[in-house]
Order: structure tokens, then sequence, then C-alpha cells
């Protein structure tokens, strides 16, 4: 029994990180109309960047992954003004272009810090022991930023300006123009947002699985796979999705293995493709 | 005008043809074969892409023919030349399963579908060991043999004689393909994807010319992964990822999608590249990028579209050339 | 030749169109009017099978179609246009239309693939279906255009040259003459006509009432889903609950 409640646990904490990682990916879509392919790319980044201010400059592991997420949303921004702008709407171009992204920065990446696992130092030390399941903290972060940070997301689409921008822009971009919405604007601060939780996603699993050039790619396939569950464009579809993807990550090994797992999420997708391409709570 | 074209295609086909005899390298003999079997592939992918399908998946359907006819060959025993047929119905089949049912899905949500539907084809053959040997793959696998052709013995086993059937093969399928696409079968399903609505309105079966022609690129990938495996004797998961279909849809974008012979030039190209600029180590990938970058940003219909921008390009210089004598 | 019993389309709580009956005689021309939001639009997608009807049949020669999918309606012979210009862009206007000889053409894979001489021949026969069809359509000087390039006058007549060639018993014109200055209204009527002389039977939406009148054998005014009024264009023109319709609602004439 106690197996069960470790992997359902297991499950919850690559859960809220696929959720963290999904979030950029789904905000960015209903607000810029495009799949960003390279997300990985600075999910990844972020992780390096974690690793670096920790591990290299010597700086307290939290401060490093605030820092982390601060930069990383800058390069968003840069990002979004040079390329993704540019392409907007322009499907084959847009592809190109993040692919093209995609390389780069993981070769950057491997000639920057060579192609060794890193580890991000332990960010809390120990573990919690409850009814016989051991729960490490460092683990255990992976959740609760996930809630704290989904719960902060929702606040600020709730209560800001800008978050209220943000919606309408999603909703249709030409009526926010006209309601004297900076479209523009809104797209940097959801580039910046999306990046910024990427890299916290990226420090996170960091932490607890290392850190290689090439693990982008593998967020970004649960990423994606998690937005088609719960709906582009939708924010408690990629909640619910990156938790049952992650469930099914987390318990499925119980009996078999990750590969497995894995086998089974994605043709979980493929069937939810042919049969209703907007998932549970997408809209268009 | 029209005895040049002829002339032309002559010198390409003596160009192609010929050339490969007087390549002594081992290495770049097998770039070619990868690249021939790369331009099979992407102008496969087009095809299916014509329609609106744009296809993520597709190195999914090489796999699955490649292990099939491995598999087949060495457990059955059936010759290679046989088995690679084999190979590409298998990939046939399968995509015959999903192609009814995948043509009501819209464009992003097809290349999703085929992407994740190539990934689960990589994880089943890493997982079903008993199979297909896992992550290790298969080794050994049967090449070509010895052939007696016009009294000559046709050593498979040395990479020449794969080149020649490979560039066999690719003659073929461009042949098929070529006369499809400029055809009227190819016009009706240019129209699919500019205009399905439209295009039911006239009595077009939308969805019977999708999947069929989803079948037939499924069936050629199969074949190409088919010889890849005879060809190469090894086989494991990882050349069949994810990246490898991405690859494909960029050989095809950056040759230029509306052109038939962009696939082709793309492939060609781009697959040549990595391995001419070796050099540079671990900065190639970064070459890459800028070719993919120079190619999005100047020449946004691909590389087909060069000769065409360079042409005000020459007329200035063979303007500038002939000012001087004008100016008397 | 066409008829529709009681055909019904709720969406959602809002009855679109309201137990219509409708009968097209073979060579009429029949046109449907009301005000904007009538349901006119959804009648064709109804009728050609793009929306599915909550009730009521579509019959066509006696062969119930209710509801078929819409290339095997237009298979049976019923071809419609579309109100928003739908043309294939990236063609010339001769490869439009010649797309659209699909069904006259009646080419398969393998003898295209490989350039048979059967395949030949029925090229150059489709090659001059389609010339035919745009002489009639008066676009034959402008066959090689690219489509996006015409003007909106000459897409909309190429949306009829591309049902027309698709090989109608029964043509449905959805709004054809949408956005057209009087000269282009009056050479689009002149065609119309022309067509329903070679023995094509035709129905068609329109706002232009002016047109309708003109053209049409008889009218049927539908407001908001339903008939409230049918019969010769003089009849319906004098029709108290017709007029009454169009009060409420800006006028539309050209």
């Amino acid at each position: 029994m106690e197996t069960i409640w470790q992997g359902i646990f297991n499950g919850l904490v690559m859960g809220w990180i696929y959720v963290l990682v999904a979030l950029g990916l789904t905000i960015v879509f209903s607000i810029m109309g495009i799949v960003q392919f390279a997300h990985g790319e600075i999910y990844m980044l972020g992780a390096y960047c974690t690793y670096w201010i920790a591990v290299v400059l010597g700086l307290n592991v939290f401060i490093a992954l605030l820092l982390s997420a601060l930069i990383m949303g800058f390069v968003g921004i840069i990002l979004e003004r040079l390329l993704f702008r540019r392409f907007r709407g322009q499907i084959e171009g847009s592809i190109i272009v993040a692919i093209g992204l995609i390389l780069l920065l993981q070769t950057i990446a491997a000639i920057g810090f060579g192609t060794q696992d890193k580890w991000i130092p332990t960010t809390i030390a120990g573990a919690l022991n409850i009814w016989n399941i051991k729960i490490p903290w460092e683990r255990a972060l992976s959740v609760i930023t996930g809630i704290i940070l989904v719960l902060a997301l929702f606040l600020f689409i709730r209560k800001t300006k800008m978050g209220q921008a943000m919606v309408a822009t999603s909703q249709d971009i030409e009526a926010a123009t006209l309601q004297g919405i900076d479209v523009n604007r809104v797209s940097r601060v959801s580039m910046a947002i999306g990046c910024a939780l990427a890299a916290i996603a990226g420090s996170l699993m960091g932490a607890v699985f290392g850190v290689q050039p090439v693990m982008g790619s593998y967020a970004m396939e649960k990423g994606i796979a998690v937005i088609i569950l719960g709906g582009l464009g939708s924010i408690w579809g990629a909640v619910i999705g990156g938790l049952l993807l992650g469930l099914i990550d987390g318990l499925v090994p119980l009996g078999a293995n990750t590969t497995v797992a894995s086998i089974i999420g994605f043709s979980l997708i493929v069937l939810i493709l042919i049969v209703k391409p907007q998932g549970f709570l997408g809209h268009e | 005008m029209k005895l040049s074209k002829h002339w032309g295609y002559l010198f390409l086909f003596f160009l192609v043809f010929v050339i490969p005899v007087f390549i002594k390298s081992e290495y770049y003999l097998h770039i070619l074969i990868l690249s021939v079997i790369n331009i099979i592939l992407t102008s496969s992918v087009r095809a299916i892409a014509v329609t609106g399908q744009v296809s993520m998946g597709h190195a999914g359907f090489k796999c699955i023919g490649a292990y099939t006819s491995a598999i087949i060959a060495m457990k059955l025993g059936l010759s290679p030349y046989l088995s690679i047929f084999v190979g590409g119905l298998a990939a046939l089949l399968v995509a015959g399963i999903i192609a009814y049912p995948i043509t009501r899905v819209k464009t992003v949500y097809f290349s999703m579908l085929t992407m994740f539907f190539g990934i689960v084809v990589t994880l089943v053959t890493s997982e079903w060991r008993s199979l297909t040997g896992g992550t290790t793959g298969i080794i050994n696998i049967p090449s070509f043999g010895t052939i007696k052709v016009f009294g000559m013995v046709i050593d498979f086993n040395s990479k020449l004689p794969n080149l020649y059937f490979a560039l066999i093969l690719m003659v073929i399928v461009l042949f098929f393909l070529y006369g499809l696409d400029r055809s009227y079968i190819g016009m009706t399903l240019k129209s699919i994807s500019q205009d399905d609505s439209l295009a039911a309105s006239i009595g077009i079966n939308v969805a019977r010319y999708k999947a069929i022609i989803f079948c037939i690129g499924c069936f050629i990938a199969g074949l190409a992964g088919s010889f890849y495996a005879h060809y190469w004797g090894i086989l494991n998961p990882d050349s069949f990822s994810l990246f490898h279909s991405i690859y494909l849809l960029i050989y095809m974008i950056v040759g230029g999608t509306d052109r038939f012979v962009g696939a082709v030039i793309g492939a060609f190209i781009l697959t040549l590249l990595p391995e001419v600029s070796r050099v540079f180590q671990e900065y190639q990938p970064l070459v890459f990028v800028a070719v993919l970058y120079l190619v999005v940003f100047l020449l946004p219909r691909g590389m087909v579209e060069l000769p065409h921008q360079m042409k005000p390009l020459i007329r200035m210089f063979y303007q500038g050339r002939a000012e001087p004598h004008a100016r008397n | 030749m066409l008829e529709t019993k009681k055909l019904t389309k709720n969406f959602k709580g809002v009855q679109a169109v309201s137990d219509l009956d409708l009968n097209v005689r073979a060579g009429e021309i029949v046109g449907i009017i009301g005000p904007n939001g009538a349901g006119k639009t959804t009648v064709f997608n109804l009728i050609t099978g793009y929306l599915q009807p909550t009730k009521g049949e579509v019959i066509f020669n006696g062969k119930d179609i209710t509801g078929q999918k819409p290339h095997i309606i237009a298979q049976y012979g019923v071809v419609r246009t579309f109100q928003l210009d739908r043309i294939f862009h990236n063609f010339s206007v001769i490869h439009n239309v010649v797309t659209a000889s699909h069904l006259y053409a009646r080419i398969g894979l393998w003898e295209a693939a490989f350039d048979t001489s059967g395949y030949r021949k029925k090229n150059r026969n489709t090659g001059e279906y389609a010339g035919n069809i745009l002489k009639l359509i008066r676009l034959d000087d402008k066959k090689d255009e690219i489509a996006r390039n015409l003007s909106h006058g000459h897409q909309k007549l190429l949306g009829i040259a591309i049902a027309l060639a698709a090989n109608p018993k029964v043509l449905l014109l959805d709004e054809p003459l949408g956005g057209m200055n009087p000269a282009e209204v009056d050479r689009t009527l002149e065609i119309i006509g022309e067509i329903r002389k070679q023995g094509t039977t035709i129905l068609l939406v329109e706002h232009n009432m002016q047109a309708v009148m003109k053209i049409c054998d008889r009218i049927v005014v539908l407001n908001f889903g339903i008939e409230i009024s049918r019969g010769l264009p003089e009849e319906v023109q004098r029709d108290k609950e017709v007029i009454q319709a169009y009060l409420g609602t800006k006028k539309d004439y050209t």
C-alpha cells in the first residue's frame, strides 16, 4: 500500500513540474497564437542558470532560482521581440525559427556546460515521514511551488489590469486592440511569465533529476501532451492535465517502468486528438 | 527551349548515375546514401503535406518498415529484396489503420497527433525487447548479398552498390510522386489544402484523398526504412526519434514546400551540410542553424526561390558590366 | 426535383429554420429572400449536408439525401456556391475550373501518376469542358490569372464557374450578387439565365430585391427561419406580411 502512495507522491512531484511547463506554453499560445517549440530550451537554460548561479557563483539556491526566473523572463522578452513577433501566424516560418533556436540553445548549453549531468544543490535537506512514506523536502518543493505559483497566477489574472488585458487578448486580439490594450506589451508580459515559469520548472526538475542539455526535449513532449489533454489555452486544463499525466508517470512505473508510462500517456493523447482535439477544457 | 530542357535532364542523369563511380571515400558514399534516403523520405512527407496534413511522425513509419524488414529477414529467412516490401507493407498497414480517423483532425492538431504517434512508435520499439532488441537494437541484419547481373558480380557488402540501389529506388519513387504531383490528382490534393469545404462542395471526397495519400506516403517511408536497415546492418530506436521526423519537415520547408523539387534540394543540401561542416566540431550545429535562419529570413519560399531571387541581382551585374561599353 | 419537407434546424434553443417545405421543379429559378438572419444560408447548409437538420427531410429526384456528406450530395447533382468568396486562391482561373471538373473527369490515381494515354485524353477533354464553362461565365479572357488577384466580382463569378464544373442538376447560388455594382449584377443575371437555358435548375438566395424580381420564376420569403410568403414575384412583392418583415430592417437595394 505504501508503494502506491509513494507512486502518487512521485506523480504529484512530476505533475506539478509538468503543470508549470504547460502553463507557460498555454499562456504563450493563447496570447500569441503559436506553440513556442523552443519552450523546452528555456526550461533547460533556466536549470543551467540556477546551477551556475548556485554552484559557480555560490549564491543561495533559492536566490539562484529567483534570479534564473527573472533572467529567463527577460530572455523571453528579447526572443519575442526579435523572432516570434515577426513570424506570428506563419506556421512554417515559426517552426524553422523554433527548431533553429532549439539547436542553437542546446549547442550553447553543451559547449558551455558540457554534456555531463550537473546537479543543483539541495534546496532543503531531509525528508518528512508520513505514514511510512518518505517525502524528501526537495521533491515536495515542486508540489508546494507549483500550487503557490498557480494560485499567484490566478490572482494575477483576476485582480490586475495586466491580467485582465491578457484574458481579453487571448479571447479576441482585435477587440482587445480596439479597447486600447497594448497587445505588444501583453505579448511581452506573457512571454516573460511563460519563460519564468519554465525556468522554475527546469530548476525544480534539475534539483531532483539533474541538468542535461537535452532535458528540454523531454519536457516539451510532456508539456505539449498536457496542453492537449487540458486544452490549448486553458489554464485549469494545464493544471488538471499536468497532474493527470504526472500521476500516470508516477503510478505506472510501479507495475512496469517509465517508458511504459510514457507510452500510455502519449497514446492517450493520440486518442484524444482523434476524438476530441480540444481536450477537456479547451475552446476553439 | 524544350531541347535544352531535355539535355539538362540528361546531364543531371549522367551526373547522378556516373559520378558515384568516381567517389572512393567510403565516408562520402555513406553520406550520399543517407541523403538519397532522406530525399525519398522528404518527398513522401511533402506528398502528404500537400493536402494540409503536416506529419511530425514520419520517422515512426520509417522505423516500422526498418524493424519489420530486418526481423522478417532474420527470423523467417526471407530475402532482403522481398522483405523491404514487407517492411513497406507493414508501415502501410499501420498507416491504414489510423489514416481515416485522422483525416478529420485539423492542421495543428494533426501535426501533434502524428508527433505523439511517432514518439509512441519509438518508445514501443525500445520497450519490446524480445522482438526488437530494445534500446540496444538489432545487429547483423543481412545485406542485399551478392548477385550476378550481366555476368558482373555485385557485392552489397560494399557501399557503392547500395548507393546505386538507393538511387534506383529514389528515381522510381520520385517518378511516381512527381507524376502524381503534376497531374490532375496532384491538383485535387492541392485544392484540399486550400479549401476543403469548397472541394467537398464539388464532389471531392476529401477524407478519401487525404487517407490514401497518407498511406502512400507512409508506405514509401517504410520502404526507405527497410532499405536503410539492410544497408546499414544495425538498427536502434534512436535513429527514428522525433528529431528525425522534424528534420524531414525542415528539409521540406527550407527546400521549399511549394515546388516538388524543393523537398529534393532541401534533403540533399541539409543532409550534406552537417557532414561538410564537421570541421567546426561542437560548433557544427550552429552552422546548420545559420543556414536555417538565412533561408527563413531571406528566402521565405525556400531554397527553390534562390534562382528567382538571384535574377535581379544577375541582371544588375550584367547591366553594370555593359555600361562602360555603352558610355562611349 | 428538389424538395424539403418540414426542414428544421435548432441551434441551442434558437430555431434557425422551422418546418420549411420547399419544392423546386426542374428548369425553374426559385429565389429565397428575407431579412438578414432569416436563415437563408442555413437552408443551403442543410440541403447540401454542411449541417445536420434537427428535423425534416431533403429529397432530390425522389431520393432521400437528408444529412448526407457534402461530397456525396454534390455527386448526386446538387451543388452550391458560398456566400463568402470561396475559390482556390493559389490556382489560376482555368485550374480552378479544371479541378472542379473532378466529377466530369473521373481520373484515377494510377493513370494520373503514370501519364497514360487514357489519362492524357481525359485531360484534354476536361480542358475543353472547363474552357466552355469559362466561356459561359465570361471569364475565359482571364483564364491564366491567379484567382486571388481577381476583382471581387470576378471571384464571385469564378465561384459559380466552379460549382457549374461539378455538373450539377440543381445549382444552389448563395448570394451570387453580393457586393457587385449594377453592371456586374446585370451581367451575372444574364449568365444565370444562360445557365438555366442549358437545363440546370437554380435555387438562389439573394438580398438584391430588384434582381430577384427580375430573374426568379417563383419566390419564397423567410423571416426568422419561417416561411412567411411564397409565389410569383409580383404576388410576393405586394404581400403585406413581406412588407412588414422588411420594414423594421434596412432596405437592400443596389
